[in-house]
């Protein structure tokens, strides 16, 4: 899994135990798949593969967990997240 | 209107004068509900009075006559609430963040009413800008659809319907004979096309790019 450890190394995509905080991603009718997808590949750096397929879990189960880290990171991706118009939270993980 | 298309790197999309009116006018709308100065009132728009669109632009301006208060449904979803079961991390973030998602999104906003309040029936978007315009997009659709009631995907689906049916019943009456509002006629028609409209920007790849 080299992949996913690098893209945990550049914007803490992928989840750890240990990680005390989560961004979630909400679904809502506005948002566009097409542009949901582009914002999880410009912004997380995922390739197009998994952000069409985080994107479906939004869109299929209500929400999708985005990333994983410290509070200050997670306020910092939900900030993004809101600023593209996505529905995006911050919450303890293992809720 | 014609949608988005590519063009030596760009996206252009085609407007002609009544559609650059509209949007513009709801750009600046969602900008006063974000608290922004008045685009329309610092300078002049080129584009010309329309007395004939007077109601229909009436219908915009009352998008934001609301007050900006942080419990007006619209400017929620521009601004959501980032920890809706935990106040204090969500009183927080508002605090540290709310200022400057208000300035980018102002600033998205004011860039393409400059861009629709110039004369020309294009509307050019570098690739740099495709997704702060797409985001943009966005906001005025959230805006809308806030409005309109749209807060699952079934409602979305629900208002598409209703416009098709009420655009067939329309050639044969008129909205009162056909019992129709106006208001949520003309507002849903806006965010179809304002749905269309990003559809065609976000699903280009410009310059070869992913």
């Amino acid at each position: 899994m080299g992949t996913r450890e690098q893209l945990d190394a550049q914007a803490g995509v992928g989840t750890r135990v240990q990680d005390p905080w989560v961004t979630i991603v909400w679904n809502d009718p506005v948002n566009l798949m097409s542009y949901v997808t582009r914002v999880f590949q410009e912004y997380f750096h995922l390739p197009r593969h998994e952000a069409e397929a985080r994107m479906r879990e939004v869109h299929e189960n209500g929400r999708s967990i985005l990333s994983a880290g410290s509070r200050e990171q997670m306020e910092v991706h939900v900030q993004a997240m809101h600023s593209y118009g996505l529905w995006a939270t911050l919450e303890r993980s293992g809720k | 209107m014609k949608g988005f298309a590519e063009r030596d790197g760009a996206a252009v999309a085609t407007l002609d004068d009544d559609e650059r009116l509209v949007i513009a006018r709801i750009v600046a709308d969602v900008g006063l509900l974000l608290g922004g100065e008045d685009f329309g009132a610092e300078r002049q728009s080129s584009l010309p009075h329309r007395e004939d669109l007077a109601e229909a632009l009436a219908f915009l301006d009352a998008l934001a006559d609301s007050p900006a208060e942080p419990d007006d449904p619209a400017l929620l979803r521009l601004l959501p609430n980032a920890a809706p079961e935990d106040r204090e991390v969500a009183e927080e973030f508002r605090r540290l963040t709310q200022d400057d998602l208000r300035a980018s999104k102002l600033a998205r906003l004011r860039r393409i009413w400059d861009e629709l309040s110039t004369e020309g029936g294009e509307w050019v978007v570098p690739e740099a800008d495709v997704m702060a315009t797409a985001a943009a997009l966005t906001d005025v659709r959230l805006v809308l659809a806030s409005r309109l009631g749209l807060e699952r995907d079934e409602d979305a689906e629900a208002l598409h319907e209703e416009i098709a049916r009420a655009t067939a019943a329309l050639e044969q009456a008129s909205p009162a004979e056909v019992g129709i509002d106006p208001e949520r006629l003309w507002l849903g028609m806006v965010y179809d096309a304002l749905t269309w409209l990003q559809e065609s920007l976000v699903s280009l790849t410009l310059g070869g790019q992913r």
